[in-house]
């Protein structure tokens, strides 16, 4: 395979990445639906900082490094409610749902 | 593992059919159930008691288990070749806690860790040299290569994989504990192993002290591919033995430099041309 082929593939999977990224963000949000109508149990909030992870992780690299920073501003944010498995009060929450808010218009 | 009538079952086992497993699924009246039969059907002397449970999708390990102990009881299966197919105990890898760092080393990572968390700011990835002298020869030019990359997100791992086999790897993608132990006995030891932190099922720096604990592959190159970039997370990385640290997000650039670095591999053909 030459260079060039080697870019336009790798370019083709950053394409294929960001079209999926409305679903990732959907899944987010659900969970944190969930968790914060009583849906879930506490211990979801483990799955949503992965997912939080996960984006966090990745997005950088296929050419959206806004989405990576919000996701890890409100992975942190949840370190100390993971640690004890706890849903954030209401006043946190509304200051996570801002996150997350940030996260999806960094993402638009 | 699990003990069921007298019959131990390791999830890792590969077993084969036997006559009268075969005779059985002949017959029109059998009285295997379903699941029996499926398994059976599935049974082909490769594939593991845990791949043919996943393959299965709604047969959980501890199910599948318990039904090759009830199918091992008819003699209708038999274990291949006769023994443990996990010949290198990569079962092992996941089984109990493995031992903390040595204090040894702990204390040679911290003050390795400063200058690792020092230049992941700069460069987006840090290699210790040192380690690649010492246990590995440089790789022989048009050595065939072999990779696993350990990764749970999908485009990534789909990323890395075609990143890899461009600069000439074989490499198989591994998302959870059953698909490393599977990778690892694929070809043992690998090249290379890419290891993430945070897996569904299992903790990066946990397999990471398991490999370096394993008689086959302590030796292997792995380089650390992760979110985590404290001095804390640098420093458990370099004390459980990483070769290299690459944080995440990263450059393709950095990937190829650190994977080339701890290789001892030559110049990358795709170095520069792959910038997203």
């Amino acid at each position: 395979m030459t260079a060039e082929a080697f870019k336009r593939q790798l370019e083709a999977l950053a394409a294929d990445y960001r079209r999926d990224l409305p679903e990732k963000l959907a899944q987010i949000d659900s969970i944190w639906r969930d968790l914060m109508h009583g849906a879930a149990q506490p211990d979801r909030i483990t799955e949503l900082q992965r997912e939080l992870h996960s984006l966090a992780g990745s997005a950088g690299t296929f050419g959206v490094a806004g989405v990576s920073e919000a996701a890890a501003k409100a992975e942190s944010f949840l370190d100390p409610y993971c640690a004890r498995r706890k849903i954030p009060g209401l006043a946190e929450q509304a200051k996570f749902t801002t996150l997350l808010d940030a996260l999806r218009r960094t993402a638009s | 593992m699990a003990q069921k009538n007298a019959v131990v079952v390791y999830e890792h086992d590969v077993y084969v059919l036997s006559q009268q497993g075969e005779v059985e699924l002949r017959e029109s009246e059998t009285s295997l159930s379903p699941t029996d039969i499926e398994l059976l059907v599935r049974t082909d002397g490769k594939l593991t008691v845990a791949e043919i449970a996943e393959s299965m999708r709604l047969l959980a390990r501890e199910a599948a288990i318990h039904a090759y102990g009830k199918l091992i009881n008819r003699k209708l299966v038999t274990l291949h070749s006769g023994e443990k197919s996990d010949l290198h105990g990569m079962a092992d890898l996941f089984s109990g806690k493995p031992p903390p760092p040595t204090r040894k080393a702990v204390t040679a990572a911290k003050a390795e860790a400063s200058a690792g968390v020092s230049s992941l700011q700069k460069q987006g990835y840090y290699v210790r040299i040192a380690r690649r002298n010492a246990a590995r020869p440089p790789t022989a030019p048009g050595k065939a290569l072999f990779a696993v990359v350990v990764e749970d997100e999908p485009h990534l791992a789909k990323f890395l994989k075609q990143y890899l086999s461009f600069e000439g790897f074989d490499a198989c993608i591994a998302g959870n504990r059953n698909e490393i132990v599977a990778a690892l006995r694929r070809v043992s030891p690998p090249d290379l192993v890419l290891l993430d932190v945070t897996l569904p099922d299992a903790d990066g720096f946990d397999i990471l002290l398991k490999i370096r604990q394993h008689p086959v592959l302590k030796s292997v190159p792995v380089i650390m591919l992760t979110a985590k970039a404290t001095r804390e997370a640098v420093l458990q990385g370099l004390a459980g033995g990483a070769d290299g640290y690459i944080t995440k997000p990263f450059e393709v650039d950095a990937l190829i430099k650190a994977v080339g670095t701890v290789l001892g591999l030559p110049k990358s053909p795709s170095a520069g041309k792959s910038k997203l």
